[in-house]
């Protein structure tokens, strides 16, 4: 058999090695034509777990108040890195791990929801950059992905696709997870290759309900055993992004109950604890310091004692969330184990893509989507949200949507500034890793402290499965990986550092590292106040990038970034400066966006539907997709037919009680029911039953004004006959949830209103022959715009947070 | 004491939850003030309404304070109020005290307790207020208003002044 060629992809068929004669007299077959590639031989398998919005200072591995068993037995059996690197957001990282190359070259500067009119901020993957799992498929591997995904474009995530931007698109064989950024865990909106399969049916399960970690783990095991089932040898890859621990922190009171009373001692306390203990495993230097409090943070004293039990709660629901998110990492690898095949597995296992995340605002949020609408709330306000919904024991549950206060994150980042947004400070760009491989991997237990990127970890799996970067994928030439490999790493404590520059930038946020020195630039604004103000001077002409401060750091010398040397060198800080501009051309990171600059004067086009139409059964429509009805005035009508002997049910839902709306009948009459993050609930019904036969119904909301979550007034007809009336003083401006998703005839998931959870999905036992949305104009043009931006400021919010 | 032996306050409080209006509403009953009466409204998230009241205002003769009408406009949504977003609050705020001379205590919250809503309703004498209004602590929104009279016509007057101070700390 004749060695193929892996630089070109797909690899090209064999030469045909037989004979072919007129008849069957004298020819010889070459059997090799029906076989597929195979990777070259002692491929190992590849497990690769991401962990989701989670520090440095978060797992026990690594000096953590978490208990991580199963991520300490895979140190143990392999090596810790404590210079790993990843960017401040979830998207970028997520791209530059799966291409091998920056996240901005890729176009995912920023994240899935928001893309852009600059190449480097598509969220379109280039063909010129095939992937990692592609690369891996077509030289013979068996390929899955689990869990988030968060790489396909807001609006392409339905029937119609493109499909090369989802998963399978990207070379993964299987999936089966959540295509955006975050989801609930006990009813997320479910994708399984290229179909949203919505609520899985366990989720109606009362006696053992479904809960998506158990899924992950469930779901890579089949899959595992089925591949294992039909060929014996083929090497897998795996890619186990967990949901967890991104909000809503969802996560069953056992979990959390686990670590009652645990962070009664606050964040500045837990922060001293977990540095202590990090310096005692060795995981950082003898000589770290304790990077300071920032102002922007309480102090744990400040806090009124009769919250401090309500903010202790968010991080024990965290925590257990997180344990349990190690428990199912275990389960997998058991699940290898058991086939015989860890010792051949290189298992590489990341703890966190951007530190840990701080957009539960101050007060930590009893629905984590608040924040992304510019509610503010005070915490006496989070408190009594949190009772409404089943009280803070009830935190993690399923009427939650959580998320934990910013402190708690930063106390996760221990030791250093930040966290996730802030890619200009090691808090939002490193985490942990952990590589176990026990067939190669030699000093087991030990500690790598080279330099490491997560642009390095595609090469290092292309180099120990022996197969090259290809230079051209379906006749495309290839732009090379900018990662290089650190395989030397796994068994040579001392190889030499493999990467000595390197950029980083997040929405403006920027980083410039070169031998042992760090530029960091951070852009005045708190990553959880997404004000207008807080906007503004990052607008085009206003802001000037080269006037931000710089604070610079020799890493060597400081590995928690504790002190600032810009003022001694300022020769060094120019001279980052000018290398991260050039750094910035080379990777397609210009523009650069600082915040949100972007958007201002910047928006897409107005939309140019606004008449929507869903026949049929329609369901699951995600959350991204749903008519854009927020801050204008709208219709929703349906053609029904009543039977004779009445009609119930769900005519028309988007998402769930906290945030969305319900169109529905109750008992005869007509009902809409609309929730404003859960915050305020609005109903109304018609005041008569629906009639038999067929019947038009139409709810109107009349807006107020030309104005984010403008009030207005809301008419019920049949037949276009009014029949009821209410009000509704605030209205959703952004969006109304971050997963559950929209369906005609019934409610999937969590529901609408509350009273008829014991009924859900409360199916239409009519018939729904159309739902029609018709979203109206304002009167003027310039009114039109106004609001255009300012929603295209809020999804942007919303889509950093996802 | 009778209610019309000097000023009557009333004190309306908002909140996002029962159980915080029933923190406030028992830390009124044993705050040691003398009180007319008190009552907490609440919605669940069915919509269903509870209301529980002392019956203070009964032995004083005074008819009960539901007969005076005065849950109207307990709760006024000050949330978005301060917020970048900025929301439509006089409008409702307005209607709700247009309903203020219903007499049906439930009917009235019914419409106006939002669905998740409570409120608190106290009333008491001016001279108690140093016990009472400190013993509020959880309300979203607090106001309270006051009145000189006699019996009823004070206790109207207070609640249509805490009801204007509503109004207006939420427009």
């Amino acid at each position: 058999m004749s060695v193929p060629d892996r630089t070109r992809l797909p690899i090209r068929r064999p030469p045909f090695g037989g004979v072919s004669n007129k008849t069957l007299a004298g020819s010889g077959p070459d059997w090799d034509l029906i076989g597929h590639p195979v990777p070259p031989a002692g491929s190992p398998n590849v497990l690769l777990v991401l962990i989701d919005d989670a520090g440095f200072g978060n797992p026990s591995t690594f000096g953590g108040p978490i208990s991580t068993p199963n991520y300490a037995r895979m140190a143990e059996g392999g090596l810790r890195y404590n210079r790993f690197h990843v960017t401040a957001l979830c998207s970028p990282t997520r791209a530059a791990l799966l291409t091998g190359r920056n996240s901005h070259t890729v176009g995912f500067g920023s994240v899935g929801e928001f893309a852009g009119g600059f190449p480097g901020y598509s969220a379109t993957l280039p063909r010129d950059c095939a992937p990692l799992p592609r690369i891996l498929r077509d030289n013979g591997y068996s390929t899955a992905a689990f869990g988030k995904w968060h790489l396909t474009p807001d609006g392409q995530q339905g029937p119609a696709g493109p499909f090369d931007r989802w998963p399978n698109g990207w070379g993964f064989d299987y999936f089966y997870g959540f295509l955006g950024g975050g989801a609930s865990q006990w009813d997320p909106c479910l994708a399984e290759n290229q179909k949203i399969i919505g609520t899985a049916a366990e989720y109606y399960d009362q006696e053992n309900p479904y809960y998506f970690p158990d899924a992950m783990a469930d779901k890579t095991i089949e899959w595992l055993h089925g591949v294992r089932a039909q060929d014996a040898r083929k090497p897998f890859f795996i890619y186990f992004s967990t949901g967890c621990s991104h909000a809503p922190h969802h996560v069953a009171k056992a979990w959390a109950d686990k670590y009652t009373g645990r962070f009664d001692q606050g964040w500045d306390r837990l922060r001293e604890e977990t540095f202590a203990r990090q310096k005692a495993l060795g995981v950082i230097p003898a000589d770290a310091e304790l990077t300071p409090r920032n102002e922007a943070f309480p102090a744990w004293d400040d806090v009124p004692s009769h919250l401090k039990s309500f903010y202790a709660r968010q991080m024990e629901v965290y925590a257990g969330y997180s344990e349990n998110a190690d428990h199912n990492v275990g389960r997998v690898i058991d699940a290898i184990e058991e086939l015989g095949e860890l010792g051949n597995t290189l298992i590489i296992w990341i703890w966190g893509d951007n530190g840990a995340s701080m957009e539960g605002t101050i007060t930590g949020s009893f629905n984590e989507c608040t924040m992304q609408n510019g509610i503010p709330l005070t915490d006496e306000m989070q408190l009594q949200l949190t009772e409404r919904y089943g009280g803070i024991e009830a935190w993690g549950g399923e009427l939650m949507d959580p998320h934990y206060g910013a402190a708690w994150a930063w106390a996760g980042n221990t030791p250093f500034q930040w966290g996730k947004q802030v890619g200009s400070h090691l808090g939002g760009n490193r985490n942990p890793m952990v590589i176990c491989w026990p067939e190669r991997v030699t000093g087991t237990g030990g500690l790598r402290s080279q330099f490491t990127h997560v642009i390095d970890v595609a090469p290092t799996i292309l180099d120990v499965a022996g197969i090259p970067v290809p230079s051209s994928v379906d006749g495309i030439e290839q732009e090379p990986m900018h990662g290089v490999t650190f395989t030397g790493t796994l068994t040579d404590p001392g190889a030499p550092e493999h990467r000595t520059q390197q950029y980083f930038e997040t929405i403006g946020n920027r980083a410039m590292y070169k031998d042992g020195w760090w530029l960091a630039i951070r852009t005045p604004r708190i990553p959880w106040v997404i004000t207008p103000e807080a906007l503004k001077p990052y607008a085009p002409g206003v802001w000037d990038p080269d006037a931000d401060p710089a604070e610079l750091y020799y890493l060597p010398d400081d590995f928690s970034q504790a002190h600032d040397l810009a003022a001694d060198h300022p020769e060094k800080v120019a001279e980052l400066k000018e290398l991260f501009w050039a750094e910035a051309e080379r990777y397609q990171v210009l523009p650069l966006l600082a915040t949100l600059s972007t958007f201002f004067g910047m928006v897409p086009p107005l939309p140019a539907e606004a008449r929507f139409e869903f026949r049929g059964d329609v369901q699951n429509v995600l959350s991204g997709m749903i008519p854009r009805i927020y801050n204008h005035s709208y219709a929703i009508s349906a053609d029904l037919v009543v039977p004779a002997q009445g009609a119930e049910g769900v005519i028309v839902a988007e998402a769930d009680h906290l945030g969305g709306f319900s169109l529905w009948v109750d008992g005869g009459r007509l009902t809409h029911t609309y929730s404003m993050m859960g915050v305020f609930i609005y109903r109304q019904q018609a005041e008569e039953r629906l009639p038999a036969g067929e019947v038009t119904v139409r709810m109107e909301f009349a807006a107020d004004a030309p104005k984010p979550a403008t009030g207005g007034e809301v008419t019920l007809f049949i037949n276009d006959r009014p029949v009821g009336k209410g009000r509704m003083d605030h209205t959703v401006p952004i969006r109304f949830s971050g997963y559950a998703g929209m369906d005609i005839g019934r409610d999937n998931g969590g529901v609408v209103d509350r009273s008829y959870e014991d009924r859900k999905p409360f199916p239409f036992t009519g018939t729904i022959k159309k739902v029609t949305f018709d979203v109206k104009p304002h009167l003027t043009g310039e009114d039109e715009q106004e609001l255009h931006v300012a929603a295209h400021h809020g999804h942007a919010a919303h889509a950093l947070a996802q | 004491m009778k209610l019309d032996d000097e000023t009557t306050d009333v004190l309306i409080g908002g909140y996002l939850s029962k159980e915080a209006a029933d923190d406030d509403y028992d830390a009124v009953l044993a705050c040691g003030g003398y009180l007319h009466g008190a009552v907490v409204v609440a919605k669940d998230l069915q919509g269903n309404l509870s209301v529980e009241q002392t019956d203070h205002m009964v032995r004083e003769g005074a008819a009960g304070l539901g007969a005076v009408g005065f849950v109207v406009g307990l709760f006024a949504p000050p949330l978005l109020a301060a917020t970048a977003i900025g929301a439509a609050m006089g409008a409702g705020v307005g209607k709700l005290l247009h309903h203020r001379t219903a007499s049906k205590l439930e009917e009235q919250a019914g419409a106006t307790i939002p669905i998740g809503g409570a409120g608190l309703i106290v009333a008491y004498p001016h001279s108690a207020a140093g016990k009472v209004e400190p013993a509020v602590t959880r309300a979203i929104n607090k106001v309270v208003g006051e009145a000189e009279g006699h019996h009823v016509q004070a206790l109207k007057g207070a609640i249509a002044d805490a009801q204007q101070k509503m109004a207006d700390s939420g427009a």
